[in-house]
């Protein structure tokens, strides 16, 4: 497997939705090209932070507001849905 | 009348779990408790609503966010979506999960907000090819305390918005919200390998941006290793 071969197959191989035979050619690439070692293990850094955004919320006073509004309008129709 | 947020979310008890890590059980007993929300919702029930917005809000934003770039346009896309999801809420489909049908409304809300906000700006991420990879620091054993740092979270949050558009809500339903390919590209309108396709794209291009500010960290720059 070359280089550029191993960059094209980087996602499947991080997600485990490589052939075995692909993945086994690029563990043997990997084992020899420090290049694409550090594009791995960088790549997996990525993914692990995005995983990390998760914990992102709305914040409080936004979430707070946008909450009354949305409840104001769901209780409005619920009215009108009524009448 | 006046809504009163506070007392009203949590005046009564709606219990609606989590739906990360099923089992099959688990997801039978989920989409279960997913029609009664909806049933919840179609009848008005202003507590099922708090549990609606409690449980989905979070979601809805992190891909505004991170499609929009800025906290006031992505408040304004998770209102939209669930003003949105509201009034079509009676032709909601029961086979299809109401985190999915939410992200492709709040995808759809997000895409027209950028087209108001950039008219005449094309769709690039179709026409560029696959990223090359360029920056050669590995700064993926910084310690964590760095890596994790609120500046890193903004820098990634910040590179997620300068990607091409379509790369940026592959990124955010995949690898922040964990949606599957098959779900990520149902909410993106695109065939699976479209959709990974602008992950990977996406994951390099990130890479790229990541390195140049995690690569002052890892201290004097290496020398680019050879092949």
């Amino acid at each position: 497997m070359t280089c550029e071969e191993l960059i094209d197959y980087l996602s499947d191989y991080l997600d485990h939705e490589l052939d075995t035979d692909l993945v086994r050619a690029a563990k043997d690439h990997l084992a020899t090209c420090e290049r694409c070692q550090i594009v791995l293990h960088t790549t997996e850094g990525v993914i692990s932070l995005g995983q990390r955004q998760q914990r992102r919320i709305l914040p409080p006073a936004r979430r707070e507001r946008l909450f009354a509004r949305l409840q104001s309008a769901f209780l409005s129709a619920a009215g009108d849905g009524h009448e | 009348m006046t809504p009163s947020p506070l007392k009203c979310r949590w005046s009564k008890k709606v219990t609606i779990p989590l739906e990360d890590g099923f089992t099959r059980a688990a997801n039978e007993s989920y989409m279960h408790d997913e029609m009664t929300m909806i049933s919840g919702l179609r009848q008005h029930d202003p507590d099922v609503f708090a549990a609606f917005f409690d449980r989905y809000a979070d979601r809805i934003y992190r891909l505004a966010l991170g499609m929009l770039g800025n906290a006031s346009d992505a408040e304004e896309v998770t209102q939209a979506t669930f003003l949105s999801a509201l009034e079509s809420i009676a032709s909601f489909e029961p086979h299809a999960r109401v985190s999915t049908w939410l992200y492709r409304i709040a995808h759809n809300h997000a895409l027209m907000l950028l087209r108001k906000r950039h008219p005449s700006e094309p769709l690039p991420d179709e026409s560029i090819g696959m990223p090359v990879p360029e920056a050669l620091v590995d700064w993926s054993a910084l310690p964590e305390e760095r890596l994790l740092s609120e500046e890193a979270q903004e820098t990634l949050l910040a590179a997620i918005s300068e990607l091409p558009e379509g790369l940026r809500a592959a990124f955010v339903l995949r690898d922040i919200e964990q949606l599957s390919t098959a779900e990520c590209a149902h909410v993106q309108g695109i065939t699976e390998s479209s959709c990974k396709v602008r992950l990977h794209r996406a994951r390099l291009l990130l890479r790229e941006r990541l390195t140049a500010y995690f690569g002052e960290w890892v201290g004097e720059t290496r020398k680019q290793p050879q092949p």
